[in-house]
């Protein structure tokens, strides 16, 4: 019974487009108690984690999902016809940080932290998705307010907006790069 | 000066003012903390005076940052009756500035460290193929693109010769009942073919705000087979699966 049920869990998170939650799960396998979900998705990640296979499943936005390793990489890409895959430029990684670090955030606080404007690069992150509007702040002007979406979660492979890199290790960062000078 | 010379780093590689400066006190070797105003102004405008036109609409952050490191410069040099508490040291506002920046740019280094780690990771990013009866893919559309298709509409509309002006009035609850009569009756409604259907410029608009209304208050959504498609509204309750 239960390796039919880690077959099914496993052919959900292979046909779901998103990050599949335990939630959903538990919502589609109503047959199935939630300790013989949890069971068979332990053994799912156990079985995907012996190391025996091209594809991993891994967890990002609360959900799991398949993903190729990086070892093949240049592979895949050779297959697509890839030279490199595009990535965020160093605007808008800043941009992005100040919101993952400040959200709720407004664009006027963005840019203040930034110390330059930052709607150019806000709005090329509202449009790849990585960043939502959420409402408008109750203080003069109405500013909207900007959070991060389950997109960004998923495109830097975290589970949680707790996963962010925390306090420290980026004051880590800012003593080696003191040593560094 | 001339040491800022040596350097030969234009203003474009800094991302903003406080990047610069960060860039100058770590050259310096100075305490975050304990900023010499002095000198660092002095870099700071060395700097600025190396381009022969500043750019206002790019390089106007730098000119607020040069009058504000001024600004701190001038409060240091009054005289002052009794010696500064910690607290009311003028160059605290940029201290702090400062290390909130440097905060956000490790972070930002962070986050683009796990962005190449992920790069090498590929996902699906297709959905499987799925049967397709006439409406399997519907999407949900946002209200901003609802907006874009009234407005495509109401320029169609524009364009055709005008003849008369109505004296007729529309209110807002008639015509909301209208479109929750409608929807019950036909069980959906296609955005495009409704507005075109209705008479006046003005009757299309306080429509198109009754469904905003409507979409507002979970009352019905809106769909579109794919983009560019047109757009049909559905009651929310009872609707499709």
């Amino acid at each position: 019974m239960r390796t039919r049920l880690k077959d099914v869990i496993e052919s959900l998170v292979f046909v779901s487009l998103e990050p599949l939650n335990l939630e959903k799960i538990k919502n589609i396998c109503t047959e199935f108690s939630n300790i013989e979900i949890e069971q068979a998705i332990q053994e799912l990640l156990e079985s995907y984690a012996s190391n025996d296979r091209g594809i991993q499943i891994i967890q990002a936005a609360g959900g799991f999902l398949f993903s190729t390793k990086s070892e093949s990489d240049q592979w895949i890409r050779r297959l697509l016809s890839l030279e490199q895959k595009g990535k965020l430029s160093h605007a808008a990684l800043e941009t992005l940080a100040t919101v993952a670090y400040h959200q709720p955030v407004t664009l006027a606080e963005i840019s203040a932290l930034r110390g330059v404007d930052a709607s150019h690069s806000l709005k090329s992150l509202l449009r790849k998705n990585l960043v939502k509007i959420t409402g408008r702040k109750k203080s003069p002007g109405r500013p909207l307010i900007y959070r991060t979406t389950d997109k960004f979660l998923t495109y830097f492979g975290l589970n949680n907006i707790k996963d962010l890199p925390s306090e420290e290790e980026i004051l880590k960062i800012l003593d080696e790069e003191k040593i560094l000078d | 000066m001339e040491e800022a010379k040596d350097y030969q780093v234009n203003l474009e590689v800094f991302q903003g003012p406080l990047d610069l400066l960060l860039f100058l006190i770590r050259k310096k070797k100075i305490d975050i903390h304990d900023i010499p105003i002095a000198t660092i102004t002095r870099e700071y405008l060395a700097f600025l005076t190396q381009k022969e036109k500043i750019n206002l609409e790019r390089e106007g952050e730098f000119l607020l940052i040069a009058a504000l490191l001024i600004y701190i410069k001038s409060q240091m040099l009054l005289p002052r009756e009794s010696e500064l508490e910690d607290e009311e040291d003028p160059r605290k506002i940029l201290v702090d500035r400062l290390l909130d920046f440097q905060k956000i740019k490790a972070a930002s280094t962070l986050l683009s460290e796990k962005e190449d780690q992920q790069t090498k990771l590929w996902k699906r990013s297709a959905p499987p193929s799925l049967p397709t009866t006439e409406d399997a893919e519907l999407v949900e559309v946002s209200l901003f693109e609802l907006a874009e298709a009234f407005l495509s509409l109401m320029k169609r509309k524009e364009q055709e010769n005008i003849r008369l002006i109505h004296g007729k009035e529309f209110s807002l609850e008639e015509k909301m009942k209208e479109l929750i009569d409608r929807l019950k009756e036909h069980g959906f409604l296609d955005f495009l073919e409704y507005f075109n259907s209705q008479e006046s410029f003005e009757e299309a608009l306080i429509s198109f705000f009754c469904l905003l209304e409507l979409i507002k208050a979970h009352i019905a959504i809106a769909v579109q087979d794919s983009l560019f498609h047109s757009i049909k509204v559905w009651p929310k309750q009872g609707a499709r699966p």
